[in-house]
């Protein structure tokens, strides 16, 4: 009888310490999202100023702003985007649809969650290998493909996922009316899962965004404004490197504000795709 | 009746026809998606292959010994990658042992104990971690969270740790604040919302009734988890883990800040090192001969080979669980 | 040849003999790999009647209907054998070409499937495809195919709003708009109601009795009480065989073979 009781309270005990610990780790977690977060904000809020949006990166030690890196930054992520996202709609739209159970698109589909996890610098080799290292030139147009090859496997599964939520009868009845199987898929499936697809694509954005390693050795970095897509070209997340590895006060300011943009940029993103996709899941029970 | 069916009927002549063009179409179309689809390994096969060949001068010149030279001189051209392998498989360890046992924690938390209204939230904010930019943690990294440990923690270890007979050798050091042991935390931090979110999804796998026969007998929370849940879903569980190794094992950005750049195997884990992704991101752009740039690329292939069977791994770990669902 | 007499051909043509079917079904068998899922059936489907399909779920009801179309052929693996003959011709010939055939057969299912556009475009999506109208024609084929689906007064102001918005039993109406929209001479109607409550199932046998005056029905149910209010014939199919087929009062009040009995009585299946 005490030796029941003692096992009961032996196990309570164990269950309590294990539970706890289930708060402890998430307690652990949060803290950190929370230090994190709370520096990137502080500091960078610190360091905002307009000239940030006006101004070109400063040569060591002097003031200056971030401006073509913005620039750089968001016309090479909307060329990836330009690059990517129809590649990655259509890689998706036929796994979902032309070979949902066959060999090949299952090999495919593993393929691509493995290029989904994929290290981003060993992308930039491959970039750097193909482009590069043929043009004997950095530029915009090597980092934007880089990038896009970042976009892609996103987009691939948020496609295919979305598609294969619409059900089949909406395939038949189209099928049924005598149109053919291009036109379902473009005018009724691809218009059904309009929003999950958005969604992916905006989630490839906030990817992209704040991605440094593959565009370190395709675009480089470029001091000046430039919109030459031939020629290396800044970006927000390169910038931050080099300025946050220097050992100047003003650089790890601009760093500092460079990250806060960029950190503000991607969880919006990334909460807006959030919000869109449980909107699209529920128009789709 | 009769109105209906004097009702014209062009179409019936150019049926057939508009038929041969739609099948036509369909066909275009499906091989234009396919060569979209096609890309995509194309991309992966490409990735190896370039940088296999890009890496071919180095191989060829070291053979085998590239893999175990510890040798890393630019001016001689002498080249091994014993030291970044070194480093990125200690720093993926400790972020591992550090990031397994706290992710299992948040998902017992999240799937058993929370109350309903604050499992969404809290599981959004750990998921938010995942998409803060690598660059950010590296920043905090390098300016935050490393002079902190040099400061509060470090000397702690080297007194208390550093002092243990046999494992006290790998909390000697000085209190740098970057080095193996900052770099492992943070990529802790990075792998924990992949890791999570993975045992998360699958714990809810697991059949209510199998849970609810096992409370029936007496079972507690905790033995729930532990004899039902877990057993149920370890090859995903296993799979998760795997994820979050693969990320680890390439993480570069946040490494680079943080594990202070040094070629040298030490056996402290508060000494700085380096890792195969940080060695290609610091030194690829300075690279002037064609053997040091080849070494950095058939670094870069190695990584990627490593990654490759990892996350393939994780992958089929995490289809075997699916496919017993759908059964 | 007069005038009169060029209008009665074609109204020979365009209205063969009652006693000549609109479908008949020869020896048809139907195959998911290995599986034969129906065995040697054929049936003579008249034209302007609602002909039922009734029988225990699996008893391949909607495969046979599934095969009236060729819809099953967007999915691998599965195989039709044997004859199809629509007016004469043979759809299960591969010659016989997809437009013609779903031009002239529609189809509606189990549960609605508005498309994710206007009530308009849902129902000019389909005729687009086919034939090439002005804005006015559309405008009223639309009109017509909503007004012949029992629909137009309840959706005349709301063209074009999204079709989502509409009811259960109203999106199953547009879905019959949609169908007929292409003037099929064929309605192919799978379990049309199963998703439906009691005011909705209603409204839609009403439309079948009054659609039959215009299309040859075909309709797949598992309500037996739907077969007899609707239906002027019926088939009973059990495990992939065609077991009776008959007028359906016959079937219902005389069938002549036991199973059917059986099944009409509630006492299997």
């Amino acid at each position: 009888m005490a030796g029941s009781a003692s096992l009961y309270r032996r196990r309570a005990i164990k269950n309590a310490l294990a539970l706890g610990l289930g708060v402890i780790a998430t307690l652990f977690g949060l803290f950190w999202l929370v230090w994190i977060l709370g520096v990137t904000f502080i500091r960078g809020i610190d360091a905002l100023k307009p000239a940030l949006f006006t101004q070109m990166t400063p040569p060591p030690g002097a003031d200056g702003g971030l401006a073509n890196a913005f620039f750089g930054s968001m016309l090479m992520s909307l060329m990836a985007l330009a690059i990517g996202a129809p590649i990655g709609v259509c890689a998706g739209t036929w796994l979902a649809e032309y070979a949902r159970r066959t060999r090949l698109g299952g090999t495919i589909r593993f393929l691509n969650d493995i290029l989904l996890s994929a290290p981003s610098i060993v992308l930039g080799l491959f970039v750097y290998t193909l482009v590069v290292a043929h043009t004997r030139q950095f530029s915009a147009l090597a980092g934007a493909l880089a990038l896009a090859l970042l976009v892609i496997p996103v987009v691939v599964r948020t496609t295919d996922e979305m598609l294969q939520l619409v059900p089949s009868t909406m395939r038949e009845a189209a099928l049924s009316l005598g149109v053919p199987q291009w036109k379902m898929v473009l005018q009724i499936l691809l218009r059904a899962s309009r929003a999950g697809i958005v969604t992916g694509i905006l989630l490839a954005l906030a990817r992209i965004s704040g991605e440094t390693a593959p565009l370190l050795f395709t675009a480089l970095n470029n001091q000046f404004w430039s919109a030459d897509v031939t020629k290396p070209m800044a970006s927000v997340p390169v910038v931050i490197f080099q300025f946050a590895m220097s050992p100047f006060e003003s650089w790890h300011a601009l760093a500092w504000a460079g990250a806060f943009v960029v950190t503000l940029f991607v969880l919006a993103l990334s909460l807006i795709s959030r919000f869109l996709l449980a909107r699209s899941k529920v128009t789709h029970d | 009746m009769h109105a209906t069916t004097t009702l014209p009927r062009p179409r019936d002549n150019g049926a057939d026809l508009r038929s041969a063009r739609d099948a036509r179409h369909d066909r275009l179309f499906r091989y234009a998606l396919m060569g979209c689809a096609l890309l995509v390994l194309a991309a992966l096969l490409g990735a190896a292959a370039s940088t296999a060949w890009g890496g071919r001068l180095a191989f060829e010149t070291f053979g085998f010994k590239f893999l175990w030279s510890e040798a890393w001189d630019a001016v001689n051209g002498d080249f091994g990658a014993l030291v970044p392998i070194y480093g990125t498989v200690v720093t993926a360890l400790i972020a591992m042992l550090i990031a397994v046992p706290v992710s299992f924690g948040i998902a017992l938390f999240l799937t058993e104990v929370a109350p309903n209204w604050m499992r969404t939230p809290i599981a959004a904010a750990v998921e938010l971690l995942a998409g803060i930019p690598s660059i950010i943690f590296g920043m905090w990294g390098l300016f935050v969270f490393a002079p902190f440990l040099a400061e509060h923690v470090e000397p702690w270890v080297n007194d208390h740790l550093g002092t243990i007979p046999g494992v006290g050798v790998l909390f000697q050091g000085p209190p740098l604040g970057i080095g193996m042991l900052t770099a492992g935390i943070v990529l802790a931090i990075m792998v924990i919302p992949y890791i999570s979110s993975v045992m998360r999804e699958v714990f809810l796998t697991v059949p209510t009734r199998l849970k609810e026969s096992a409370y029936a007998l007496g079972s507690t929370t905790w033995e729930v988890v532990w004899d039902v849940v877990l057993p149920y879903t370890r090859s995903a569980v296993i799979g998760g883990i795997f994820l979050g190794l693969g990320r680890a094992l390439g993480e570069t950005m946040a490494v680079t800040f943080v594990l202070g750049n040094a070629h040298q195997l030490s056996a402290s884990l508060l000494m700085p090192s380096n890792s195969i992704a940080s060695v290609i991101a610091n030194e690829f752009t300075e690279a002037y001969t064609d053997l040091h740039r080849s070494a950095l690329i058939a670094l870069g292939f190695l990584l990627f080979l490593v990654t490759f069977v990892v996350l393939a791994l994780a992958k089929l770990m995490l289809v075997r669980l699916a496919r017993r669902e759908g059964a | 040849m007069t005038d009169s007499a060029a209008v009665s051909t074609a109204h020979a043509v365009a209205a063969p003999a009652p006693d000549a079917p609109k479908i008949a079904v020869r020896n048809l068998d139907f195959f998911y790999k290995d599986f034969r899922a129906l065995k040697g059936i054929s049936l003579d489907i008249p034209t302007r009647q609602v002909t039922a399909i009734i029988g225990p779920s699996g008893c391949g009801k909607s495969t046979l209907l599934r095969v009236l179309n060729r819809i099953y052929a967007i999915y691998p693996k599965l195989q039709a054998r044997g004859e199809v003959l629509l007016d004469g011709e043979n759809i299960l010939d591969p010659h016989y070409s997809l437009n013609r055939l779903r031009s002239k057969v529609g189809m509606v299912f189990q549960k609605p499937v508005p498309f994710p556009m206007s009530i308009h475009d849902n129902i000019a999506y389909g005729i687009r495809h086919h034939e090439k109208l002005g804005r006015a024609e559309m405008d009223a084929r639309v009109e017509q195919a909503l007004r012949q689906a029992a629909l137009w007064d309840e959706v005349k102001d709301k063209l074009k709003q999204n079709a989502l918005g509409l009811s259960g039993g109203q999106q199953q109406r547009l879905c019959i708009a949609r169908a007929i929209a292409l003037r099929p001479d064929v309605l192919l109607l799978d379990e049309p109601t199963s998703a439906l409550d009691p005011i909705a199932t209603g409204r839609i046998e009403q439309l079948i009795e009054e659609l039959k005056r215009d299309y040859t029905i075909v309709i797949v149910t598992h309500n037996m009480q739907q077969a007899a209010r609707c239906s002027d014939l019926t088939a009973f199919m059990y495990l992939g065989e065609l077991v009776e087929f008959d007028r359906t009062e016959t079937i219902f009040t005389r069938p002549a073979k036991r199973q059917t009995e059986d099944y009409i009585t509630g006492r299997f299946g």
